[in-house]
């Protein structure tokens, strides 16, 4: 980086945490610290949902599907408009009504405390697995491509972040998200108009996308329906409505931001502008990622993008002979996009595709990480080696405000159910309230530490990290399943909706042991085996009172 | 806080919630139409 990124870098952070703390000052009650006296306009709790979604090895390695796999990952996101109205229409006024801080307060007045309690853990845990991943990631990927030592970029991360979140507690984390949204689409599309106007004079928009094309990297709709495979639109829609309801409706980093809104009308229409624009936002994110693709037709990437891989490869006897193919596969592919000879094109797309693959199982080899995948770090390649001084900086800034965003969500929530559903439910009972937002802001700064120790941690843990963090996904349907009991079963009671968790998640992991099934649909699984135990099991128990 | 508050447009949420879903129809179709269209 030049010192004008660094400038812009530097100008950009300090902007945002000094925005957050300025917006948040005053946060003198439980209330104001963990629902921001329930004042937030729509559009800043619009923003920072979407903020906390977009975390940066989202930012980082969707342009890098995009890149090896084409646009079809955009489906994914079908499911979330629908999932915004019916959370709209049925989750939001009943939270709002009951007057709740958590999601998981709301079960114990439906329920009874044992099924608050097993949501509250359930959280605390996947989440708790999760938030160390989400600051280690952007971490492990900056330093190798940039040389910065990891452990310091996870330390200012992680400290940028805790003083914010500790100090204005959910508006300064609703603010900064509002600003980090902004500087992250302003990065994306300095991204996107530099690949275009990076691609050579003689190559005409139309022809980049008809190139994209012949490539698959287009494919933004796929119909053909596959278990096993999360994207195409059934998948997406279905599956990934159940994510986003799951998400949205029982996960309280999401739950928490539009609780702060200050009415139902403003809280629903965070919501759906959240569903109408994301969409959109991911296909942009994955166009970038297809432009980057076209680009390197005409310019000649590197055999791997991640250079410590490439390296090792490097020092192998084979390494000349398979970089002599990738040079003459490389400019096979290059005559055939210049000539729009599709055919070719394709054929010699299919050899560049070989040579890469036998590259990455040699570097695998070498290094003994088995399967290497360099998809993380292929946007961050063009970045650097591409980009002019000052949009560097931008782009920077913008993979900085993605991780910064979803790390303050995800401490914040942790700490607020960590002291409403554990300490002041079931450890302190009835104290002031000025000690309660104390035991909130050293909650903040709690799970601050965990998340910095963890992370510094995690770098060391290799494929474990990865394992964790789908881990985190596999609690969702049950949590889902018990709203729904909660919502729209009235003959479920406590007991029942209790031990359905419990059925629902052991079923949920036993499916995710023994089948090859696309984790999307695990949350259609586990909210149905909640939802029909439950049922079930309440139908039985009215019965057995009735007799 | 009542179940009654209005949307600011359109008069009701059912409404709104109409027009969300189909502008995800219409999203499906655009999208579907460019990768018809380029993705070959």
């Amino acid at each position: 980086m030049r010192p004008l990124d660094w400038a812009v870098l530097a100008a950009s952070l300090a902007g945002i945490v000094f925005y957050g703390m300025w917006r948040s000052r005053g946060s003198r009650t439980t209330s104001q610290y963990l629902l921001a006296g329930k004042t937030m306009p729509w559009y800043a709790m619009a923003l920072s949902i979407m903020a906390t979604q977009a975390s940066a090895i989202t930012f980082i390695s969707t342009t890098g599907q995009s890149y090896v796999d084409g646009m079809r990952f955009v489906q994914m996101y079908f499911g979330l408009p629908l999932a915004m109205v019916l959370i709209s229409a049925f989750a939001v006024p009943r939270f709002h009504n009951a007057g709740v801080y958590t999601a998981y307060e709301y079960l114990e007045k439906r329920f009874d405390g044992k099924t608050r309690a097993l949501a509250s853990i359930i959280f605390l845990l996947s989440r708790g697995l999760a938030v160390g991943v989400a600051l280690s990631a952007p971490a492990v990927v900056l330093t190798v491509m940039l040389g910065w030592p990891s452990h310091w970029t996870t330390l200012v991360m992680g400290v940028l972040v805790v003083a914010y979140t500790a100090g204005g507690g959910i508006a300064a984390v609703t603010w900064t998200e509002f600003v980090q949204m902004l500087v992250m689409t302003a990065g994306l599309l300095a991204a996107l108009l530099t690949v275009i106007l990076l691609l050579p004079s003689e190559v005409s928009f139309p022809d980049a996308l008809a190139v994209a094309g012949a490539a698959g990297r287009l494919n933004a709709v796929v119909w053909r329906f596959n278990p096993n495979d999360q994207y195409n639109i059934w998948s997406g829609l279905i599956g990934g409505m159940f994510l986003a309801l799951a998400y949205f409706g029982c996960d309280q980093s999401q739950v928490q931001r539009y609780l702060t809104g200050r009415s139902i009308t403003q809280s629903r229409l965070g919501l759906l502008f959240n569903g109408i624009a994301k969409i959109p936002m991911q296909f942009f994110i994955l166009f970038t990622g297809a432009m980057v693709f076209v680009f390197y037709v005409y310019t000649q990437p590197p055999l791997i993008f991640q250079p410590q891989a490439m390296a090792a490869l490097e020092q192998l006897p084979e390494a000349p002979q398979v970089r002599a193919d990738y040079d003459a596969a490389f400019a096979m592919r290059r005559e055939a996009a210049r000539r729009l000879d599709f055919e070719a094109f394709r054929a010699a797309q299919k050899r560049v595709d070989e040579v890469r693959r036998r590259a990455l199982a040699l570097a695998g080899e070498a290094t003994g990480q088995g399967r290497i995948n360099d998809t993380n770090y292929i946007f961050l390649w063009f970045v650097i080696h591409h980009i002019p001084a000052g949009v560097v900086g931008l782009i920077m800034a913008a993979i900085f405000a993605a991780a910064m965003s979803t790390i303050s969500a995800e401490i914040n929530s942790l700490a607020t159910v960590s002291m409403v559903d554990i300490y002041r439910r079931f450890l302190r009972r009835n104290a002031e309230d000025r000690h309660y937002l104390a035991a909130s802001r050293w909650l903040t700064v709690f799970w601050g530490a965990y998340a910095i120790v963890t992370a510094l941690y995690a770098q060391n843990l290799g494929s474990l990290v990865e394992a964790v963090n789908r881990l985190g996904s596999l609690f969702y349907g049950t949590l889902l399943g018990v709203f729904v009991l909660a919502f729209f079963v009235p003959q479920a009671r406590g007991t029942s909706a209790f031990w359905a968790m419990l059925f629902g998640e052991a079923v949920v992991l036993a499916v995710w042991q023994f089948t090859g099934i696309a984790f999307l649909w695990l949350n259609v699984l586990g909210c149905l085996c909640v939802v029909a135990f439950g049922f079930a099991a309440g139908l039985l128990a009215s019965r057995g009172r009735a007799g | 806080m009542t179940e009654e508050e209005k949307p600011p447009f359109w008069g009701s949420w059912a409404r709104v919630y109409a027009g969300v879903a189909v502008y995800l129809a219409l999203l499906i179709l655009l999208f579907d139409w460019f990768t018809r269209s380029w993705n070959r």
